[in-house]
């Protein structure tokens, strides 16, 4: 726990989990729609990227979980969506599975709800905090 | 991150259009299965949709964002007639012979399946992002 410096730093990991979840979900959506698309590639955020992004910055890393990115929350450097790799092609040339990427959705939404349930009891803290206990 | 979202709706609400219109196109080849008759004097020419995909947020230089689907257009197949031996049909030509429609009834079945399925897909995905929006706003209490 020694690297958990403040409240601030906690919030903006949480704040990060939860914008990269929002990305990979509106990635999925995309995957979704274009389920029929002839020549379509399923597309994927790419997180090793934006990871070494942020560990090349020399920031130091507050994370309070081994899955959280760390950094600044206004880091400049975006994930970026590239190809999946892997995936076995229909024949008009599109691999998009749709299992993979409801459930992709589903769990992006359920680590979404995680990331806000903690903030909001976080919030809940700092509100007790402000008002004195009251 | 709202737009990601609201690129992400925009997307899947794009999939349910396109989806919309391959059933509408379905469900007109079956109709017309058996028509022999249409405006050129031919008979009724099978119709495929052509789906192409749409990006949204490039122009907006935001890498993450959700691809959309669109309807490139409606093409007619341009492959043979069956012919029917009918002489009894009003359309026969002097052999007996009725030229009906390239319509083949259980492809057109499975082709509606597929856009039910694919429909409900994005129906769901839609729910989801929903549940993520409230979510987010539920931090504002």
């Amino acid at each position: 726990m020694g690297e958990i410096r403040n409240d601030a730093a906690v919030m903006a990991a949480l704040g990060r989990q939860m914008t990269r979840a929002v990305q990979r979900q509106a990635v999925a959506a995309g995957n979704l729609a274009n389920l029929d698309t002839p020549g379509y590639q399923t597309k994927e955020v790419r997180f090793t990227d934006a990871l070494d992004d942020h560990l090349q910055g020399g920031v130091t890393v507050a994370v309070t979980n081994k899955a959280h990115l760390g950094g600044p929350a206004g880091s400049a450097s975006g994930p970026e969506s590239g190809n999946a790799a892997g995936l076995q092609s229909r024949r008009d040339g599109n691999n998009v599975q749709l299992d993979r990427e409801l459930l992709a959705m589903g769990k992006a939404a359920s680590d979404f709800s995680a990331a806000q349930t903690i903030l909001a009891a976080k919030f809940r803290l700092v509100r007790y905090a402000i008002n004195e206990g009251r | 991150m709202s737009s990601t979202l609201g690129s992400a709706i925009d997307a899947s609400a794009s999939a349910l259009d396109a989806q919309r219109v391959r059933m509408e196109v379905a469900v007109s080849n079956l109709a017309n299965a058996e028509s022999t008759r249409s405006a050129d004097g031919q008979p009724y020419r099978r119709r495929d949709v052509v789906l192409e995909s749409n990006s949204f947020g490039a122009a907006l230089g935001d890498p993450v964002q959700a691809t959309g689907v669109r309807v490139a257009g409606v093409l007619e197949d341009q492959s043979e007639f069956q012919r029917r031996y009918e002489p009894t049909h009003p359309d026969a030509d002097k052999d007996g012979f009725v030229a009906v429609p390239n319509v083949n009834v259980p492809e057109e079945m499975v082709d509606m399946l597929g856009a039910a399925r694919a429909y409900q897909a994005n129906l769901n995905a839609i729910s989801l992002i929903r549940d993520t929006i409230q979510r987010a706003l539920e931090l504002a209490k």
